[in-house]
């Protein structure tokens, strides 16, 4: 009987460790829930396995996760992003369980993804930090705390859950009458939302690019890097387009930056493939953020530019193969973009278009074009989870090279049925300061006319849809 | 004998045209779209033949006006305005013509002073020479348009209207033109409009030379319609007794109602020593060659009945109503009745109405009266509301008779003297709050509208609204060839359409397959510019079918007998005359409906008190659909 790994997770990126499996010549054993039991990652799966109506619900229950693998004989389970990745609960319990968690082991997963924690290692490595607190203290000495901090430093500053994570349980503070304010709301939510009032501060550096590296370690220890990715065009903190290499770094702070990067790693005894976040001032200096202890979104962008599959090689360094290339045979060539394509209409602050059936599915093709989605023509997309449908992974020689052929597959591409990010990226990949290279976490707030466009409205467009009206009603209607 | 070109000023041309040793020649493309394919003639089409009509050297091009505005915005998705301006840039030397009906401008009923100068105004930033008539020759119900028009320093061309019979003696229309020239001065040009196309060659030279005589330095512009085939002979002999323009138009596409072809009148005329000024003869070849092919696809808009019409001279229905009558007689399917109708009936109508000029309005109550006669049974049983307003003297005085007293009874009912002196008289239209009406359209639009589109929406509100819906959701469409745009029976999958947008802009667009989803629509795919698209069209809601039943007549007049008003016919609502809580008493006048350009009252049934008003002006409506509830009083 052939190796079975368990993909804990759904959507694209269940597909995407699907066929990293299927081409180690494994067996993928997939996981749903009752409103994805129409969702391709089960019809390619090897064997799927239902655990539950959902939604959610069964696919954050680790015991029945665990309980799926154990059943289909699986050996390993790959946590893919989100649901129970940086769970250290649920690595722990694979752990215990005698399957191999592919990630980091749990007690890396668990300092790492307590902020203050990893602060304090990262710190201790000699990493540089924005300045921040420790955990305040409980009631009003640790309002007393914030506001010497405030004071000290200068707003705006960061007000962040603990145990928060991924654009989640963070609010910014523009002055000390707003910490006062917010600082008692931040606690109560952070207690309602992730079980644990613990806050602590930092200070904001204002309008920074976010860069991002990433890391690979074996079980000996040895620790190399991919080079950075360029994640600063966000929305409310999620990332929307995610580029690699960062671009329009000098390749002395880039190398500092990766070499920071490995370092952070080895002080967090890293295993498996992470990534580590920074905040890049545009004076040059960069702080540390935080270590995602799991396979990041945008990995591909990564995986165009070195020809590394990330996923085979997590999945062959959790089954105990050690790292088969060092440093020096990792080239880094050319640009790779992706943009996330998402069931959304971004004029209606990114509301969700969920429960809306896809009527038309046209995806471009061709040289350096890469689609890792999950959707397809007679799909309706389940209310319940995220609105990403498809990433569209661009790879080019030159930076224009890669956003004309961007421009070129954003054209190409026909989703009708649910509105999209597509007619958005068009307009933002237009934009002359992104041709450029010149844009930090502030390019949507401060670029409001990237939302204006009329989808499908252009003049030719409307012609077109009286030609269309023409033809299926045979007659001009508008003219009988 | 030079050219006249649109930059010289209204003087000059008028000098020019006095000196004429020769004729001038106006294109009514205009008259010849609305009498042989119904006004349907594209703007793309005038725009290819734009530059050949313009080095053809024609006195003017009549491309505007009568139905032509109304039918620009509810047919042809044009706005007529952009049409004018577009038409200008291809022909910046040929003067532009309009047809307006006086006091009822480019529409069915007279509309207020106010209106009418904004509108005069507005259309005389394109409009040369103004050709305006009014169907009872009551030289009142023109005098605004023509004081606007000179106030704008454009030409004014007053018209006669033209008819047969005793009454219509060289006499009385020589005294008419006083009435005109008093109104006007003599600075203007007079038309014989002779929009039936009316009596023989010799009659028309009688009255040309009659109105020379009277006044010699007066310019006649002779207009005909061929309805007979016989214009040319008309046309001939006003030329030779002294008219000096006439009116044709492009041989490729004249039919049987319009105008008569250019290029015959040219050769006639030649062979009797009279040249046509400014002509460019080759030219006007090319204006028809080029335009030729596109015939073929306005075939769906041509006349039912095909052929010359010699008994025009019974019935007298002008040129450009005879498409729209054939039209309804098909549609209504009383095609079998037309000869009873057209030789019997209506010539007795126009007798026993006053023998005015069948011409819009009148021309419609007239055909709507002898229609309505025909095919009820009982003749004048059911007078629309346009015929009562003539009767009523609304229009305008009678000028020859006024219709026997059991014409109003049938009416007005036996107390119809006291109506007639109570309600009788040339309607006093109020001033109209411009300002108020553009806020109501900045509404309906959401943006401040234009003062083009305000003159739009003031000639027909409900049509400029939805026309101006179209455009923002399909675009100027003008630039779609009739190939495209009154295409029938669909296109063939993988044909290609190219066309140049408004920017003039080529694209290229390829029909592909379409597929009906379970919900009834339909994705129609379109490779656009070589980007594939997809357009989902929602299945048409049956009409009636779905929403409601569809009532019988008798259904319907049941119910009204109960105080449940519902609409007897398919049209517009378009006045309410009652309110809620008002009592009615049994045949009153509780609303009007407005179908094929004709008002018909809406009459209680019952006595009683008005509970509850469904229906709101403009709306539209289908046979049976409820318009209001009279609950009727108790000791009925």
């Amino acid at each position: 009987m052939k190796t079975k790994i368990l993909v804990a997770n759904r959507g694209e990126i269940a597909i995407r460790i699907i066929r990293a499996i299927q081409e180690l010549n494994y067996e993928a054993v997939a996981i749903y829930e009752s409103p994805d039991k129409d969702s391709r990652h089960i019809r390619i799966a090897d064997e799927a396995v239902w655990i539950g109506d959902g939604p959610r619900s069964d696919y954050l229950n680790i015991d029945k996760v665990i309980d799926a693998a154990i059943h289909s004989g699986a050996v390993a389970i790959h946590p893919g992003y989100g649901f129970l990745a940086e769970n250290p609960d649920f690595a722990r319990a694979c752990e215990e369980a005698g399957l191999i968690f592919i990630g980091p082991p749990s007690d890396v997963i668990e300092k790492l993804g307590n902020k203050v924690m990893a602060r304090e290692i990262m710190a201790a490595a000699g990493i540089p930090m924005v300045p921040g607190t420790d955990n305040l203290k409980p009631g009003d000495e640790g309002l007393a705390e914030a506001i010497a901090f405030g004071r000290k430093y200068g707003y705006p500053i960061m007000l962040k859950a603990t145990s928060g994570g991924g654009g989640r349980g963070i609010r910014r503070i523009e002055n000390e009458s707003e910490l006062a304010e917010q600082y008692t709301i931040a606690r109560s939510e952070a207690l309602a939302a992730f079980n644990d009032d613990s806050v602590y501060l930092e200070k904001v550096v204002v309008k920074p690019k976010h860069v991002e590296v990433q890391i690979i370690a074996d079980k000996t220890g040895e620790t190399i890097h991919l080079g950075t990715r360029d994640c600063s065009i966000q929305r409310r903190n999620q990332k929307l387009i995610e580029i690699a290499p960062a671009f329009q770094l000098s390749p002395e702070l880039n190398e500092e930056i990766c070499q920071t990067a490995i370092q952070a790693a080895k002080a967090a005894n890293y295993f498996n493939a992470g990534t580590v976040e920074f905040l890049l001032d545009d004076d040059g200096s960069f702080y540390f953020m935080e270590i995602n202890t799991r396979l990041q979104v945008e990995h591909t962008v990564t995986e165009m530019i070195t020809g590394i599959d990330i996923v085979r090689t997590q999945i062959k360094l959790a089954m105990g193969k050690n790292l088969l290339f060092g440093q020096e045979h990792v080239q880094l060539r050319g640009h790779a973009i992706e943009m996330r394509i998402n069931a959304e209409d971004p004029q209606n602050n990114f509301m969700p278009e969920g429960g809306k059936t896809i009527t038309v599915y046209h995806s471009p093709g061709g040289y350096g074009v890469r689609l890792d989605g999950f959707c397809y023509q007679g799909f309706t997309i389940p209310e319940a989870y995220d609105s990403l449908l498809v990433k569209l992974t661009v790879f080019g020689w030159s930076w224009n090279e890669t956003v004309d052929r961007l421009k070129r597959c954003l054209h190409n591409f026909v989703i009708t049925g649910p509105k999209t990010t597509i007619p958005f990226y068009l307009n933002l990949i237009n934009h002359p300061d992104f041709r450029k290279g010149q844009f930090d976490t502030s390019f949507l707030d401060e670029n409001e006319q990237l939302f204006e466009y009329d989808e499908q409205t252009s003049e030719v467009n409307k012609l077109a849809r009286l030609i269309a009206e023409i033809h299926q009603k045979k007659q001009n209607t508008y003219a009988a | 004998m030079i050219r006249i070109t649109q930059k010289m000023a209204p003087a000059e041309v008028l000098e020019a045209l006095r000196q004429a040793n020769g004729y001038y020649i106006t294109n009514t493309a205009r008259d010849m779209s609305q009498s042989d394919y119904k006004n349907r003639i594209l703007l793309h089409t005038d725009l290819m033949a734009a530059e050949a009509r313009e080095e053809a050297g024609y006195f003017s091009l009549e491309i505007t006006g009568g139905a032509s505005i109304h039918v620009d915005i509810l047919r042809k998705q044009v706005d007529p305005f952009l049409k004018l301006k577009l038409l200008r840039e291809q022909m910046p030397d040929t003067m532009f013509q309009t047809l307006c009906r006086g006091v009822n401008l480019f529409g069915y009923r007279p509309y207020p002073q106010n209106v009418i100068r904004l509108t005069v105004r507005e259309f005389a930033k394109y409009v040369d020479v103004w050709r305006t008539f009014d169907f009872m020759n009551h030289v009142p119900n023109m005098e605004a348009v023509f004081e606007e028009v000179a106030k704008a320093g454009k030409i004014n061309e007053p018209c006669i209207c033209f008819s047969t019979g005793p009454e219509h003696t060289d006499a009385f229309y020589v005294k008419k033109v006083q009435e005109i020239l008093d109104v006007t001065g003599p600075e203007i040009i007079l038309c014989i409009k002779n929009h039936g196309g009316l009596g023989t060659p010799k009659r028309i030279g009688e009255l040309v030379d009659a109105i020379k005589q009277a006044y010699p330095e007066l310019i006649i512009h002779y207009h005909g319609h061929n309805t007979d085939g016989n214009d040319i002979g008309r046309i001939q002999a006003a030329v030779l007794n002294g008219a000096t323009i006439v009116d044709a138009s492009d041989h490729s596409f004249t039919g049987f109602y319009g105008p008569p072809p250019i290029l015959t009148v040219i050769q006639t005329l030649k062979d009797y020593g009279k040249t046509a000024i400014g002509i460019n003869e080759e030219a006007v070849i090319r204006s028809s060659d080029v335009i030729r092919d596109q015939r073929q696809y306005y075939a769906q808009f041509e006349a039912q009945i095909k052929g010359f019409m010699p008994t025009v001279q019974i019935h007298k229905l002008p040129g450009g109503a005879m498409g729209s009558s054939l039209e309804q007689a098909s549609k209504g399917g009383f095609l079998d009745k037309m000869p009873d109708i057209l030789h019997k009936e209506l010539p007795k109508v126009q007798k026993e109405l006053g023998n005015w000029w069948s011409v819009t309005p009148g021309s419609q109550i007239l055909w709507t009266t002898a229609v309505t006669n025909v095919l009820e049974g009982e003749r004048y049983a059911n007078p629309s509301g346009d015929l009562k307003n003539l009767l009523l003297g609304k229009y305008g005085p009678f000028p020859f008779y006024q219709p026997a007293d059991w014409i109003y009874e049938k009416a007005f009912g036996p107390d119809w003297k006291t109506v007639l002196e109570r309600d009788g008289g040339i309607e006093v239209i109020d001033d109209m709050d411009i300002d108020k009406e553009r806020e109501t359209l900045a509404g309906k639009l959401d943006k401040e509208p234009t003062d083009q589109q305000l003159v739009t929406y003031l000639q027909h509100p409900n049509d400029a609204v939805e026309f101006f819906k179209f455009e923002e959701k399909f675009g100027r469409s003008y630039v779609l060839p009739p190939a495209i745009f009154l295409r029938q029976g669909g296109f063939q999958l993988g044909e290609s359409l190219v066309f140049r947008d408004h920017d003039g802009k080529e694209h290229l667009i390829e029909i592909g397959p379409s597929q009906k989803d379970e919900d009834g629509r339909t994705n129609v795919y379109l490779n656009v510019d070589h980007s594939q698209r997809t357009y989902i069209i929602e299945p048409e809601v049956q009409e009636g079918a779905a929403c409601q039943e569809t009532l019988s007549k008798g259904e319907i007049e049941k119910l009204a007998k109960i105080g449940d008003i519902r609409a007897p016919f398919g049209g517009n609502v378009y006045d309410i005359s009652v309110e809620v809580g008002q009592e009615v008493k049994k045949g009153d006048q509780v609303a009007i409906l407005e179908a094929m350009k004709m008002q018909t009252p809406v009459i209680s049934e019952v006595t009683g008190t008005v509970a509850e008003i469904t229906a709101e002006i403009g709306l539209a409506v289908k046979p049976g659909d409820k318009i209001m509830l009279i609950e009727p009083a108790a000791d009925e």
